[in-house]
């Protein structure tokens, strides 16, 4: 047995089925044991970027289904891992497991600038959870299970494993032995609490009984633990309303009556509003995020904060609590849900002052959505996602990139399905939308995917067109095309006095562009053509691309400015100004 | 801004070195000084970090952070009032026998060498204040080459 050989047994232990990557000099050895053992599916991507999105969409789509997978992308050395970088910080951000392989120089020219040789362990280990550099072909299934065990286990991360080509190619010692079944990681230094302890949690009880208004949160953690259902029926015996952070959304249906939307920077109104006038906040499984706080000495000043992580170093860094959990969101809802001492109140005066705060906005939504067109006869993103969400019964899986539409897609579609939205979130990396719904298709195949992005993001790696076509991916593209990066020229038009700097931008043909691809493609412009196109995109197999020609002065609101207070926050659309981008 | 020691037990492996003082520049701290040594049990080594700060939360996050990475074991702030920090300090001097001797009723040090008539090489250990006041008595312009340690600490 060899390196390469080893590393390939350890994966199929692991329960890898998928490998994404792309092959060069220092990773050749072990996409030929790939080839030769044939075990794997490889999906090659058009970009290392790619192929990090892709192992991405594995992991986080998989983890509600009966067999979690954890992603894996391989690359070969110097600028093949260097283009993984990305992808990895976007999944540290997103607590996200993934395994990157990388190829490196042999260790008899490592640290001498050899042909593609760049010090990956050195650049990675501020992005990922943990680094390895195995030195001895001996080392290596054990530190692909350690690797698996760091990437799964706790707050979960990105790994990388950087392999020197000599040591891909080492023949094992003689006596070489290794069992998964007696494999302990040796990590004296990695503490895990996924049990809450008893004391803190009667004090959270005690809160919870005691408080007139509360309000849930449930973050990332959540969906991670697959904890919906008890969050749900957690909510339901209290009566306490739920907010969703933007990685917290489809962990209980949209439309739930509990349900506030989502917080922070584009939250809906009455999430904003409660958590301002909140006596209780509980969460379970988010960080407190900038976004999710604005100011932080103006946040939810009057409340209590239970907060339930497993991350230890999370808990205070942002907001101080007044009760902390150190433990798994699942487990302690679990024994949350099940306490005899948990009592409910129905709390009429503060679900009466959430209605308030829940019409607010709902007449001019409601009436943007209906009018469906912006100042200049285009579509409105906004009319769009209603529509499949309506058309799909929200029970499709949306794959949004980041940016407007990425806000429209979380605000405006009516998840239904558990763990159905995915989207770069901490990072906000644009791009990631089209190789990540390729990875969520491949393990969930039996449901619609839809990879939604804006004209910028999409042409930052439509590449990976090629992969759609080459493994016939049966993806529902959308395109809202509007001619400008509009998160950024929503904020031009709101704080630089409407100067589209840098915002404007053109979009090659994107009709001859599916052609090329072999890829079926309509355009959409008027209100008319949305149905119809949509109907066609849910009962095509196979892939196709829809464009929507969008309006550009389309805002997002309610918005609260970066920096700024919940009490800051824009709920009423400014006057339109004059037109300062140039086409 | 008030100096403050974080002890920190950590596996001895490459790069556990580069991941702490990443973090430390991450939280935008200078390394005030940083001490590496072996602990009493195999593989594992203590390191004293001290840095500068007025904000107790800020440093029970570095803390928090340090103890995230899988190579840290444990990690705390020793507080001057619970803990004795001291450092070492090996100084080459241009001086004066006599000069010299009149600083040992104050000064506990050790003469390590006496090249030729007035250059000395010393050897005094102590809390940072007291070397610090050493230097002070003693007059920067005798020194010719100061080597510090930088602080060790242990709680009491």
């Amino acid at each position: 047995m060899t390196g390469k050989e080893l590393l390939l047994r350890a994966l199929e232990k692991r329960g890898v089925r998928h490998i994404f990557g792309y092959t060069g000099g220092a990773i050749m050895p072990v996409f030929d044991s790939i080839d030769k053992l044939g075990v794997f599916k490889f999906v090659m991507s058009r970009h290392e970027q790619g192929a990090t999105f892709m192992a991405q969409g594995v992991s986080r789509a998989s983890l509600s289904t009966d067999d979690p997978q954890v992603g894996v992308c391989m690359a070969t050395s110097g600028p093949g891992a260097m283009n993984l970088t990305t992808g990895i910080a976007d999944a540290q951000m997103d607590s996200v497991p993934l395994i990157a392989v990388t190829g490196q120089v042999a260790t008899g020219v490592i640290a001498t600038d050899a042909f593609q040789e760049s010090d990956v362990v050195g650049v990675m280990m501020p992005i990922c959870k943990q680094t390895y550099m195995p030195l001895e072909a001996d080392e290596i299934e054990k530190t692909v299970h350690e690797a698996f065990y760091v990437a799964t286990t706790g707050r979960p991360g990105p790994v990388v494993l950087d392999i020197p080509k000599d040591i891909q190619n080492q023949k094992v010692s003689k006596d070489y032995q290794f069992s998964l079944e007696n494999f302990r990681p040796n990590l004296p230094g990695f503490f895990y609490h996924p049990t809450p302890a008893r004391e803190p949690l009667k004090q959270a009880i005690e809160l919870i009984n005691r408080c007139e208004r509360p309000v849930i949160f449930c973050g990332h953690g959540v969906i991670g633990s697959n904890a919906g259902k008890l969050l749900q029926s957690f909510a339901e015996k209290t009566r306490i309303p739920v907010a969703f952070t933007l990685h917290g959304l489809s962990a209980m249906p949209a439309d739930h009556p509990l349900s506030l939307g989502m917080m922070g920077m584009h939250g809906t109104v009455e999430a904003n509003r409660a958590i301002s006038e909140a006596d209780l906040l509980i969460s379970f499984g988010m960080r407190f995020d900038d976004r999710v706080t604005g100011k932080l000495n103006e946040y939810a000043k009057n409340a209590d904060v239970i907060h339930v992580e497993i991350d230890p170093s999370e808990i205070d860094k942002n907001v101080a609590t007044t009760v902390a959990i150190n433990a798994d969101a699942y487990r302690t809802l679990h024994v949350l849900v099940g306490d005899p001492m948990l009592t409910a109140k129905p709390r009429r005066r503060w679900h009466a002052r959430i209605e308030e705060f829940r019409r607010v906005m709902a007449a001019d939504l409601r009436e943007e959505i209906e009018g469906g067109l912006g100042v200049d006869g285009k579509l409105l993103m906004k009319t769009i996602v209603s529509q499949l969400s309506e058309m799909t019964q929200g029970r499709d899986i949306v794959v949004p990139d980041v940016g407007q539409h990425q806000m429209m897609a979380a605000r405006f579609y009516n998840y239904q399905t558990p763990n159905s939205w995915f989207a770069s979130g901490g990072a906000g990396t644009m791009g990631a939308s089209l190789p990540m719904a390729i990875g969520v298709k491949l393990v969930r195949p039996d449901e619609r995917v839809w990879s939604i992005s804006g004209d910028g993001g999409f042409q930052m790696n439509m590449q990976e067109l090629g992969t759609v076509m080459e493994h016939k991916i049966d993806l529902k593209i959308m395109i809202f095309n509007n001619g400008y990066l509009g998160m950024v020229r929503q904020w031009q038009t709101l704080f630089f006095d409407g100067r589209y700097a840098g915002t404007p931008m053109l979009s090659p043909d994107y009709g001859l562009i599916a052609s090329a691809y072999g890829i079926p493609y309509r355009k959409i412009e008027t209100l008319d053509q949305i149905a119809p196109a949509i109907q066609e995109a849910i009962e095509l197999e196979g892939a196709i691309i829809l464009e929507f020609v969008c309006d550009p002065s389309e805002v997002i609101l309610p918005m609260i400015p970066a920096g700024g207070g919940f009490d800051d926050m824009i709920v009423k659309r400014p006057q339109p100004r004059k037109e300062g981008g140039k086409r | 801004m008030r100096r403050r020691a974080i002890l920190a037990y950590l596996l001895d492996s490459p790069g556990v070195l580069q991941k702490v003082s990443m973090l430390i520049r991450k939280k935008m701290y200078n390394v005030d000084t940083l001490t590496v040594c072996k602990s009493r049990k195999p593989g594992i080594s203590r390191m004293t970090i001290t840095l500068r700060e007025d904000d107790e939360a800020r440093v029970r996050q570095v803390i928090h952070q340090l103890e995230k990475f899988t190579e840290v074991i444990s990690a705390k702030e020793l507080d001057t009032e619970h803990s004795y920090w001291r450092e070492a300090a090996i100084i080459k001097l241009e001086i004066d026998g006599a000069q010299l001797d009149a600083l040992r009723g104050d000064y506990n040090f050790e003469i390590l060498e006496h090249k030729n008539h007035d250059t000395h090489i010393i050897h005094i250990a102590g809390s940072t204040r007291r070397i610090d006041a050493f230097i002070a008595q003693l007059g920067e312009e005798h020194i010719v080459e100061i080597s510090r340690t930088g602080v060790a600490a242990l709680e009491k």
